[in-house]
Order: structure tokens, then C-alpha cells, then sequence
């Protein structure tokens, strides 16, 4: 791990305009998130954390300041070379899942791979060795709509982590769903992030979730309230906790099928 | 991101909201479908003259008169057409042959056959270049065309003879009042049979015969006539191909000189004028107009050709397709519009699905190619199927007098309709009413293919300025 941020933010300020009047979403941010780091952003409704997430996924242009990933700087990109600098380096998972209705789960996988340019038969496999880690292999051919929250965010990690991206952002990505899922869904995106040495941060507002970071970063008012690095032992504890009655080694649930499967292997 | 997957997107974009597609569809089908009958009847109407001005004639010839009368020849008159002038009309692009149709009218001889030469006829033979004959649309029953290169032996003169040009010889024993002094083609014997010319062009010797006109003691000059085709009868080549004589310009222009020095030089003061008829045979009628403007640039006013009739029925049929063909085009700028907003409800439908893409890495090219291909689509497979209900309707169209004949329909209407469809497309000279040739299949398809395109310019930029974030926060 280098000694210089990842993702690097100086100055970051961002107003919106509502109608006449000026909303600071944010208002002078300097932050920064090393390489292989899991960030969690918190802080409450309306304190500017999802602006901050934006700004750093380059979705929305900064009002001032700049933005840095490894050495580029994304708030001065243009819209194609975003693009790229996306299908190259970053990855997405979103609250509401955004999978596209009509495509399949491997298909909506093997997406960022087809905007890369791969051809079918590579990106449907790559896709579907990614659906596999995540528990998914028997539900590759069903649309979104066949299925489960938990199983189609499962599905948006696997889509997000298709690429190898160097960061991944995350905009409450267990905001729509039960304890259970929730739990079991940050367990897959942590796993992968950690086999990856992929960068995660994540935007949310449930503390239990953020006690599993290594970094936490509390917005308020638009402004930085508390940067933490959290300890380890203290990390330990949490994720523990968490994760507990979760199998450390195996692929995530798939209850019914993955009993099924395992007894006809047996 | 490969063009296969774009295309793949797009199709099944298409497919994903069929009714919509179809509906969109059926616009473009009808607008390629009226552009096309409506240009393949003004292709039929066009045929039609075309045919018609062929039965007058040759398309592709062109006269060129240059009388000059006596010497006094004036500054401005066009240059005389010599040898050297018809070697610049035949290097005129476009130009197969030119050929003078010589006439020596100074010379006066007579035609000589059977025994003792009991058969007689006055000579007028048309000197014209070998080469150019067939161009010329003369064709050869029996025997061969003229080289200009046979030899026969001293005094003789190859020549092609009309098919009927034996009838032209009368019986010099005969009284000029006896009906039996002439024989006419189509004349029929007690039985009704066509009664054969008194001589055979193909083989009984005919001799040219030339006098000084000096009745005691005339000084005479002799040649054989060698046929060496006949001519089929054709009255667009000419009359003469049905019972006159053709040689090589050389040649009779020798019979003249001949007939010069054997009359003392008296009468033959006429000066060399040149030709005064010249025919140019053009290898296309599209050319025609080029090449007359060619030989008015060189002075010559005096020119006839049948495509000058034709640019007049052509420019009255171009007027009426582009009346018609107008028409038609307003229903497709229709389909255009229908198009275009097709497009637009599929965008904002979609917008989340284009904001999702962009996060994901989509290039904005690619997102306007996906809605260009959609919308360019449309318009193909509208054109495809336009064109396919164009032929049935032209089919129809063709047919219409058997079909209704098939259908049994009564007269009375079949006289109506018939009427009605001759009345307002011009038709009854026969031939096909509606023509639609590949060009035009290939030109509808491109054309609805491209007014596609640009119906979804718009649409796409505005999916190219969706803003992601905003796309993918809607619910």
C-alpha cells in the first residue's frame, strides 16, 4: 500500500441552486482515502454525504476544489473521458440496485465488460465466475424482476467488482434491505473488496455498518465533522459482531438451491 | 464496445416494445410505398414515350443538314462538311459513326440487266461509309455489309441492294403504255401469288452504264454492279434499304468524276460544297443532347435528332413525378415526425436504463449510436417493407384488367375503372404502367434508411445530455 491517498479531495465545495436561493451541499472538504481502504461516509439526511459520494465518483461537477483518483484529476473531465476513466478504473453499487429490467443477471453483469469492448463469449464467462463467487450461479439467466433484493444486489456487486476496479463507491447499498440481507450483502462486498485490494467506500447512515470500516468519515453541514481510522482490535470486535453466524469461508446464502445443489453433488 | 453488441441493444430495444415499433413502422412502410409507385409510374409513363418515339424512328442519330446553294457562299455560313469535318464528328465522345448520305446528283447513268439489256432502271445510289452501316441501324438480309476493302476486279463496284430492289427495273420491250412494262412489289399473279421482279439482285449481272449524250456517236463507260448483301427493308434506316443502292463514298464519288470527264468539263463547273446531309450515330440517348451541342458549336444550326422530341416528353413527365413524388415525400416527412417522437417517449422511458449505462462506462458516442441505430432501423425496415408492398401494388396495377376480369366484376365498372386508370396515368399505348427498377428498390431503401437517421438525431443528443446522476436517483 502506497503512502499517498487514492482518492484525494482539496477544497471541495459544491452549491446547488433551488430556484432563487443558494444550498451549500458542501462546503469545504479535504479528504483522503488510502489504497485498499474500506471508507464509510455517515452522517445524518440532508449533511451532504451523498453529494461528497457524487463529487468523488465524478457523477456531478464540484462548484470549487478538485478531485483526485491515483494521479487524475475527474472534476476536470470531460463526460467521455469519464467514460473511460469508469470502465477502467471505478465501480459502482447503488441503493436501488439500477440493474436493467430486461437483461438477464449475467447479462446485466457482463455489462461494464461490453462497454470495454469484450466479446460475448469472454464477458459471459468472466460474468458468470463472478455470479458464482457471489452465490448467484443458479439465478445467472433470471431477469431482476425474478428475484430477491438481497440476490439482486448481489447481483450489482458482482457487476461492480466484474472490472478489477481500483475503487469501488457504494451509495447506501443496504439501504433497501432487511438486517439479514444486509449483513450478508456487506459481508460479500467487504470479501471482495479485501481479495481484490479494491478501495470501497460507502455511503451510509446505519453506525453498525460503519463500525466495520477502516476509515470513517463523518459529514455534517457540509463540512467534514470527524475523519477516523479506526483500530484494529476495535474493527475486530465490530465485524465479529456483525458477521456473526455467517460462515467466514463459504459463498454467501442461497438457502434452498444451494442445499439442493450441494446434496446432488454429495 | 463492439458494434454487434450495439446493434444487438438496439434490435432488442426494438423488439421490447413491438407495438410501438410496428405502429412507427407502418408510416415509414406507407411513405416509401406512395414515393415508390408514384416514381415507377412516372418510370412507366417515360418507357411508354419511349417506345413510341422509337417506332419513329432512331433515338441516338442525328442529322446534320448543310445545304449550300450555288457559290456565293457568305461569312457566316456554317463550314463546308468535308472529309477532315466528319473525321471531328467521329472523334466526338459519344460518337459510334458519321456518315455523309452522298447522293451524286450530277451524275447521270442508267442500270442494265438480262439479255441484251432488256431490263433498265434510272441509277441513284447512296454513297455512305462501310464502316458506319451497321451503326446506322441498316441490316443485312443475305450476304455481308460493305468493308470498303474488296476488290473485285477493274470496273467493278461492290454495292448492297434494298431487298426489293429488283422491282425498280422496267422491261424496255414493253410499250410504255403496256401495264406489263413493270412489275410492283406486291403485285399478284391469276393464282394470288406474288409475282417475282423481272431481275434477281442476287444473281443477274447488272450493268452501269454512262453516255456523253452524244446521240450519233455516244462515248459510253461500263461498270459491273457486285451485291455483295441486300438490305433488309427498314424505313427508320431509310428508304433506300428497301429499294435503292449503297456504296462507298469513294466509290460513287469516282462514278461521278467519271461521268465529269466523260461529258467534258462543261457541266462541271459545280464546286465540291461538301455533303449536305451527314447522319451521327451516338452511342446512348442520354448523350445525344451532349454531342448536338458539340456540332452547333461548330457552326451547324440545321440539326434533327427524335431525343429533342424526347427531353420535351421527358420534362413533362419529370414535372408530373415531381408533382406526385412531392406528395408522396409529405407523408414520409410524416413518418419522420413519428419517428422522431417514437424516439423520444423510448428516451425518457429509459432514461434511468441511459444514466445506469453512463455510470457504468457507457461513451455518450455509443448511447447516441444505440438510439441512431434504433431510429435508423425503423427507417430500413420500413423502406424493406415499402418496397415489398410497392411491387405488390405495382403488380396490381399491371394487372388490374385481369384481375378484375378474374373477379368478375361487371362490365360497366371495369369500363369505369379501366378508364379512370388509363385516364390518369397515361396509359393505353400497352407496356407496363408501373416500372420500379433496382435503382429505385435500392434508392427507397437508402433513403428511408436515412430520413430514419435523421428523425433520431435529436431524440439521441437529448439521451447523449441526460445527466446520469439524476437518471439513475429517479425511481
Amino acid at each position: 500500500m502506497g503512502l499517498n491517498p487514492i482518492v484525494r479531495v482539496e477544497h471541495l465545495r459544491k452549491v446547488y441552486r433551488v430556484g432563487k436561493e443558494k444550498v451549500v451541499a458542501l462546503n469545504d472538504v479535504n479528504i483522503g482515502i488510502m489504497p485498499g481502504e474500506v471508507c464509510c461516509i455517515v452522517g445524518a439526511s440532508g449533511s451532504g454525504k451523498s453529494t461528497l459520494l457524487n463529487q468523488l465518483a465524478g457523477l456531478e461537477k464540484p462548484t470549487r476544489g478538485k478531485v483526485y483518483i491515483g494521479k487524475h484529476e475527474i472534476s476536470a473531465m470531460t463526460e467521455n473521458e469519464l467514460a473511460k476513466f469508469r470502465q477502467a478504473h471505478l465501480g459502482f453499487i447503488f441503493q436501488s440496485y439500477n440493474l436493467l429490467q430486461n437483461l438477464t443477471a449475467v447479462e446485466n453483469v457482463a455489462m461494464p465488460l461490453m462497454f470495454k469492448g469484450v466479446g460475448r463469449k469472454e464477458r459471459t464467462k468472466l460474468a458468470m465466475a463472478q455470479l458464482k463467487r457471489m452465490g448467484l450461479a443458479k439465478r445467472a439467466n433470471h431477469k431482476p424482476t425474478e428475484m430477491s433484493g438481497g440476490q439482486q444486489q448481489r447481483v450489482g456487486i458482482a457487476r461492480a467488482f466484474v472490472l478489477k476496479p481500483r475503487v469501488i463507491f457504494a451509495d447506501e447499498p443496504t439501504g433497501n434491505l432487511d438486517t439479514k440481507t444486509t449483513r450478508q450483502v456487506l459481508y460479500s462486498m467487504l470479501e471482495m473488496a479485501k481479495e481484490n485490494g479494491t478501495t470501497f467506500v460507502m455511503v451510509t447512515h446505519e453506525k453498525d455498518l460503519a463500525g466495520c470500516a477502516d476509515r470513517i468519515i463523518t459529514i455534517q453541514d457540509g463540512n467534514v465533522l470527524s475523519d477516523i481510522v479506526v483500530d484494529d482490535a476495535t474493527k475486530a470486535k465490530n465485524r465479529a459482531a456483525m458477521f456473526e453466524g455467517i460462515a467466514t469461508n463459504s459463498v454467501p446464502d442461497e438457502p434452498v438451491e444451494a442445499q439442493a445443489d450441494n446434496a446432488s453433488k454429495a | 464496445m463492439k458494434i454487434s453488441d450495439l446493434l444487438k441493444l438496439s434490435t432488442d430495444n426494438l423488439r421490447r416494445r413491438k407495438g410501438r415499433t410496428i405502429l412507427t413502422l407502418i408510416g415509414v412502410v406507407i411513405g416509401t410505398c406512395l414515393i415508390v409507385v408514384m416514381i415507377s409510374l412516372g418510370i412507366a409513363l417515360n418507357q411508354q414515350y419511349e417506345e413510341l418515339l422509337r417506332s419513329y424512328g432512331d433515338l441516338t442519330k442525328i442529322q446534320i443538314y448543310n445545304y449550300t446553294y450555288g457559290g456565293g457562299r457568305n461569312d457566316n455560313a456554317p463550314p463546308v462538311i468535308d472529309d477532315a469535318m466528319l473525321e471531328t464528328f467521329k472523334a466526338m465522345p459519344h460518337v459510334i459513326a458519321a456518315t455523309p448520305q452522298y447522293q451524286a446528283n450530277s451524275l447521270n447513268a442508267q442500270l442494265y440487266s438480262g439479255k441484251s439489256d432488256r431490263y433498265q432502271t434510272y441509277f441513284n445510289a447512296y454513297g455512305m461509309d462501310p464502316a458506319s452501316l451497321e451503326a446506322m441501324g441498316i441490316s443485312i438480309s443475305s450476304g455481308e455489309y460493305l468493308t470498303g476493302n474488296e476488290n473485285f476486279g477493274k470496273n467493278k463496284i461492290p454495292v448492297l441492294v434494298g431487298e426489293n430492289f429488283g422491282y425498280s427495273f422496267e422491261d424496255t420491250r414493253k410499250s410504255y403504255n403496256s401495264g406489263k412494262r413493270y412489275i410492283y412489289q406486291g403485285q399478284l399473279d391469276a393464282n394470288g401469288n406474288p409475282v417475282e421482279p423481272f431481275v434477281d439482285i442476287s444473281k443477274d449481272k447488272m450493268i452501269l452504264r454512262m453516255t456523253d449524250g452524244d446521240e450519233n456517236n455516244p462515248k459510253t463507260r461500263e461498270y459491273e454492279l457486285v451485291v455483295v448483301g441486300v438490305m433488309k427493308s427498314d424505313f427508320n434506316a431509310g428508304y433506300f434499304t428497301d429499294s435503292g443502292i449503297v456504296m462507298s463514298v469513294s466509290n460513287l464519288k469516282h462514278l461521278e468524276n467519271t461521268y465529269k470527264k466523260l461529258v467534258g468539263s462543261a457541266s462541271t463547273n459545280n464546286i465540291q460544297t461538301g455533303y449536305n446531309t451527314v447522319y451521327i450515330k451516338v452511342d446512348d440517348v442520354d448523350n445525344v443532347a451532349d454531342v448536338e451541342e458539340q456540332i452547333k458549336d461548330l457552326g451547324y444550326n440545321d440539326i434533327q435528332s427524335l431525343s429533342q422530341i424526347r427531353e420535351q416528353m421527358q420534362a413533362q413527365v419529370q414535372k408530373q413525378q415531381f408533382t406526385l413524388g412531392g406528395l408522396a415525400a409529405v407523408s414520409l416527412l410524416v413518418a419522420a415526425l413519428n419517428i422522431a417522437n417514437t424516439m423520444t417517449m423510448a428516451i425518457y422511458e429509459r432514461t434511468k436504463e441511459i444514466g445506469v449505462m453512463k455510470v457504468l462506462g457507457c461513451e455518450l458516442g455509443k448511447i447516441r449510436g444505440m438510439f441512431l441505430i434504433e431510429s435508423g432501423a425503423i427507417g430500413f425496415l420500413g423502406g424493406v417493407v415499402g418496397v415489398v408492398i410497392s411491387y405488390i401494388v405495382s403488380f396490381i396495377i399491371n394487372n388490374l384488367q385481369t384481375i378484375i376480369l378474374l373477379l368478375g366484376i361487371q362490365n360497366e365498372s371495369n369500363d369505369m375503372m379501366g378508364g379512370m386508370m388509363m385516364g390518369g396515368m397515361g396509359v393505353g399505348m400497352g407496356g407496363a404502367s408501373s416500372v420500379i427498377p433496382w435503382w429505385l428498390v435500392v434508392g427507397a431503401v437508402v433513403f428511408a434508411t436515412f430520413v430514419g437517421l435523421v428523425s433520431g438525431i435529436v431524440p439521441a443528443n437529448k439521451a447523449v445530455k441526460i445527466s446520469a446522476l439524476e437518471a439513475i436517483r429517479r425511481e
